[in-house]
C-alpha cells in the first residue's frame, strides 16, 4: 500500500524545487501545481480501498503516539485531501492562463503550499502539527490575497493577516493550555483522557480554539475579514478560498468539538451559530450589487448552513453536511471561475455591468449558470442531495428548537435563490451593454470550468456513489472512541 | 460603558485561565512525555542535546512544517513587495569607512559562528533556525557597509530549493530503507556527543541552516528594496 504521507511530502518537495525551475526556465513553474495535485489525487484514488477497511495510521519517524506525530488518515480525512486535490488540480489548470502578470513563480509556490496546508490539517491526528499546518495554510493565504497588489488587495490582505493572527495565537494558547492540562498533544489521547478531569476546567481551552479557528473558518461573528479578502484577490484564489480554506477551519473546528473535547452540550449552541451565519450571510449577499462581494457572502452562508448540519449531529446531517462541503467546493469553485472571466470582459465587477453576457460569453455564463442552480439545490444538479439530506435528517431528530431552525434554514434558500436569479437573469433576459474587452475564455479555463460542471451534474444525477463514502466519513467524525482505539 | 464590558469579558476570561493554570505544576515532571523524551531520547536518537532529539526526532515532522511555515512567509512577503513596486530606486548614502572597513572584518566570523551553530545543534544548544538567523545577521551587516551589495539570485534560489529538498528526500529515503517510515532515522546513531552521531539529525540541521541563512536574506534584501 502507499504510504498517506506523501500527500503532503510530494507537494511539499515540488513547491521547494520552484525557485530553481524558475531560475532555468519561466514557463514550466506553472505546470508544477498541476503535476502535484494530480499527484495527490492520483495517491488518494489508490488509497480508497484500505482505508474503507480501517483508518491508516502513519507513525512518523517510526515513534509510537503519542511520543511522535501521527497522521490519522480514516475515511474523512481522506475524504478532505481528495477534495482539495480534485479542487486544486481544476483550480490550477484554470490559473494556466488565468495569473499572468505579477511574480508568478511566487503565485505558484503559495498556491501548492496552501493546499499542503490545508491537506495537512485534514489528515493529522496531532494538535501542534494542526497548529504548524494551519499556519502554512493562513499564510499563504494573506500572500495571496494581495496578489494583484492593487490598493483593494493590499488593504483586506492586512485585515485578514490582523484577525488570522489573533485568531492563530488564540489557537496555540488553546493547544498551550491543553498540553499544560493533559501532558500530551496527541488528539486520541487527549480524547481518552478529556473524561477524567474537571469540565470546568476545559472549557478556556475550548474557547480559545474555536475562537481561533473559528476565524478561519468565518463563522459568525468572527467572518469581517471574509467578504474584503474573498472579493479582492484574484478569481483563482477567491474560488480555493471559498472551496477550500474556509471549509478545513470548519473541519477543524469539527474535529476539536466532536473528536477531542467530545463535548455534546455544545451542539444546541453551534446549531443555533450556524443558523445565524447562514442568516447574516444570505442576508448580505442578497443586499450586494458587486458580484464577487455577493459570492464571498454566500460563503458565509454555506459555512453556517454546514456547521447546522454537523451540529444537529445525526448520521443523516453529517453526512449532508460532507455532501453540501462537496457542493460548496465545486459550485462556488465554477462561480468565481466563471465570475472571474465576466469580470475581465466586462471590465466592472458590477452585477448591472454583466446583462446580456449570455449571448457574448455562452460557456461562462452557461457555467455560472450551473453553480448558481447547484447552490441553491435545484434537483439535477450536486446541491439538491446535499440540502435535501440535511433537511431530512433534522426534522427526523425532531425537537421544536431544530425544526424551527430548519424552517430559517428554508427560508434562507429562498433568500439565496432571489439573488443568484436575479444575475442568471442579468446574464439572458436584458438588454445588453456594449462595451469592455472583446476577451473570451482561453481553453484552460473553459477545461476547468466543463470539468466542475460535469462533476456537479454527475454528483446531482448519482448521489448514491458518494453517500456510500460519506458515510462511512461521516460515522469517522462522530466516533471519538473508534478514533482512540485505532491509533493507541 | 463599553469600557466596563470589556474590563467585565478580560476578568471572566481571566479567572477561566487561571483556573486552567492553578493546577498546572509548572517546572515539575508533569507530564509523561517530558520524562518518556528525557529518559529516552539519547537513545532513540543518537543526539546528546534533548531539544534536538524531540525538534528533530520524536517531532520532525513539525519541523518540516515549520521550515515551510518560513518559505512560505518569506516568498509571500517576496510577493507583496514585488507587486507594491512601482516607484523608482531609492538614492543610497554610501557608508562610513568605519562600518565598511568592520563589517567585512566581521563577516566571516559571524558565518563561521553561525556555522558552527547549527552543524552541532545536536551536542551543543543551537540548532538549524538559531545557526541560520546568525549567519542572516552577517549579511545585515554588509548590507549595511557596501549598499550596492547583493546576494546572488541563482545561489539563494539553489540554496533555498536544496535545504528543503534535502529535508523531503531525507524522509522519504526513511520511508523505503530500515524503519518503513517517513523521516525515520535509517542512518547508524554512532555515540551521542560525538560529531558525527545522530544519523539524520546533522544533515537536515546543516540544511535548515543554510536554508533559513538564506530566506532571511532574502527577507531583508526584499525590505531593502532589491527585487528581481
Amino acid at each position: 500500500m502507499v504510504n498517506p504521507v506523501l500527500l503532503l511530502a510530494v507537494p511539499m518537495g515540488l513547491a521547494f524545487t520552484v525557485p530553481v525551475i524558475e531560475r532555468i526556465t519561466g514557463r514550466v513553474s506553472r505546470w508544477v501545481p498541476v503535476a502535484a495535485m494530480l499527484f495527490n489525487l492520483v495517491l488518494c484514488v489508490r488509497l480508497i480501498p484500505a482505508v474503507l477497511e480501517g483508518p491508516v495510521i502513519v507513525q512518523l519517524g517510526g515513534f509510537v503516539p503519542p511520543f511522535g506525530i501521527n497522521l490519522y488518515v480514516g475515511p474523512l480525512g481522506l475524504f478532505f485531501a481528495g477534495l482539495i486535490a480534485l479542487a486544486g488540480l481544476v483550480i490550477s489548470v484554470y490559473s494556466l492562463t488565468y495569473i499572468r502578470t505579477g511574480p508568478l513563480a511566487r503565485y505558484h509556490m503559495l498556491y501548492i503550499l496552501l493546499l499542503v496546508g490545508a491537506t495537512g490539517v485534514a489528515l493529522t491526528g496531532d494538535l501542534f502539527n494542526l497548529f504548524v499546518f494551519f499556519e502554512i495554510l493562513c499564510i499563504s493565504s494573506y500572500a495571496l490575497v494581495a496578489y494583484n497588489g492593487d490598493r483593494a488587495g493590499l488593504e483586506s490582505s492586512v485585515k485578514y493577516l490582523i484577525q488570522g493572527s489573533v485568531g492563530s495565537s488564540m489557537l496555540l494558547v488553546g493547544i498551550g493550555m491543553l498540553y499544560g492540562i493533559f501532558g500530551t498533544l496527541n488528539m486520541a489521547d487527549i480524547a481518552r483522557s478529556v473524561g477524567m478531569v474537571d469540565q470546568g476546567v476545559l472549557f478556556v481551552p475550548l474557547i480559545f480554539m474555536l475562537g481561533g479557528l473559528g476565524v478561519e473558518a468565518a463563522i459568525f461573528p468572527m467572518n469581517a475579514w471574509l467578504p474584503d479578502a474573498h472579493s479582492s484577490a484574484p478569481s483563482s484564489i477567491s474560488a480555493v478560498l471559498s472551496g477550500i480554506a474556509i471549509e478545513v477551519g470548519l473541519y477543524a473546528v469539527a474535529r476539536m468539538v466532536f473528536t477531542v473535547f467530545g463535548i455534546s452540550d455544545l451542539f444546541l449552541f453551534l446549531a443555533f451559530l450556524g443558523v445565524l451565519t447562514l442568516l447574516i450571510g444570505e442576508m448580505c449577499a442578497f443586499a450586494q450589487s458587486n458580484i464577487k462581494r455577493m459570492l464571498a457572502y454566500s460563503s458565509i452562508g454555506q459555512i453556517g448552513l454546514i456547521l447546522f448540519a454537523l451540529a444537529v449531529a445525526s448520521g443523516v446531517t453529517v453526512t449532508g453536511g460532507l455532501f453540501q462541503f462537496v457542493n460548496h467546493t465545486f459550485s462556488k469553485g465554477l462561480l468565481f471561475l466563471s465570475a472571474g472571466y465576466l469580470i475581465y470582459r466586462s471590465g466592472s465587477m458590477e452585477i448591472s455591468s454583466l446583462q446580456g453576457m449570455g449571448r457574448r460569453m455562452p460557456l461562462t455564463s452557461l457555467a455560472f449558470t450551473v453553480g448558481s442552480f447547484s447552490l441553491v439545490g435545484l434537483p439535477p444538479f450536486a446541491g439538491f442531495p446535499g440540502k435535501f439530506l440535511i433537511v431530512r435528517g433534522a426534522l427526523e431528530r425532531g425537537g421544536t428548537v431544530i425544526v424551527v431552525l430548519t424552517g430559517l434554514v428554508l427560508l434562507c434558500t429562498i433568500l439565496e435563490g432571489a439573488y443568484f436569479f436575479r444575475v442568471v437573469q442579468a446574464l439572458y433576459f436584458r438588454e445588453g451593454i456594449s462595451g469592455g474587452s472583446g476577451e473570451r475564455a482561453p481553453a484552460a479555463a473553459a477545461v476547468a470550468m466543463i470539468l466542475l460542471m460535469m462533476l456537479i451534474l454527475a454528483l446531482g444525477a448519482y448521489p448514491q456513489f458518494a453517500e456510500t463514502f460519506l458515510r462511512s466519513a461521516a460515522s469517522d467524525l462522530m466516533g471519538a472512541v473508534e478514533h482512540v482505539g485505532s491509533v493507541l | 460603558m463599553r469600557v466596563l464590558l470589556s474590563l467585565a469579558v478580560v476578568a471572566v476570561l481571566a479567572a477561566g485561565i487561571v483556573t486552567v493554570l492553578r493546577d498546572v505544576p509548572f517546572g515539575g515532571n508533569s507530564s509523561r512525555l517530558g520524562s518518556h523524551f528525557v529518559e529516552n531520547g539519547r537513545e532513540d536518537t543518537g543526539a546528546a542535546n534533548i531539544v534536538t532529539s524531540v525538534v528533530l526526532g520524536y517531532r520532525g515532522f513539525d519541523t518540516l512544517g515549520e521550515v515551510t511555515v518560513l518559505f512560505v512567509a518569506a516568498v509571500g512577503l517576496g510577493a507583496l513587495l514585488v507587486a507594491g513596486e512601482k516607484n523608482a530606486p531609492r538614492k543610497l548614502e554610501k557608508a562610513s569607512m568605519v562600518l565598511t572597513t568592520g563589517s567585512r572584518f566581521l563577516f566571516p566570523l559571524i558565518l563561521l559562528f553561525g556555522a558552527y551553530i547549527f552543524i552541532h545543534g545536536h551536542l551543543t544548544p543551537g540548532g538549524g533556525f538559531q545557526g541560520g538567523a546568525i549567519i542572516a545577521s552577517g549579511y545585515l551587516l554588509v548590507y549595511l557597509g557596501s549598499r550596492d551589495r547583493r546576494l546572488g539570485k541563482n545561489w539563494a534560489a539553489s540554496i533555498e530549493t536544496g535545504g528543503g529538498l534535502t529535508f523531503v528526500l531525507l524522509g522519504l529515503a526513511g520511508l523505503t530503507a530500515a524503519g518503513h517510515w517517513f523521516l525515520s532515522n535509517f542512518l547508524p546513531l554512532g555515540v551521542p556527543g560525538q560529531l558525527l552521531s545522530a544519523g539524520i539529525i546533522p544533515i537536515i540541521y546543516v540544511a535548515i541552516g543554510l536554508k533559513v541563512g538564506v530566506e532571511l536574506t532574502g527577507v531583508i534584501d526584499s525590505l531593502m528594496g532589491g527585487t528581481e
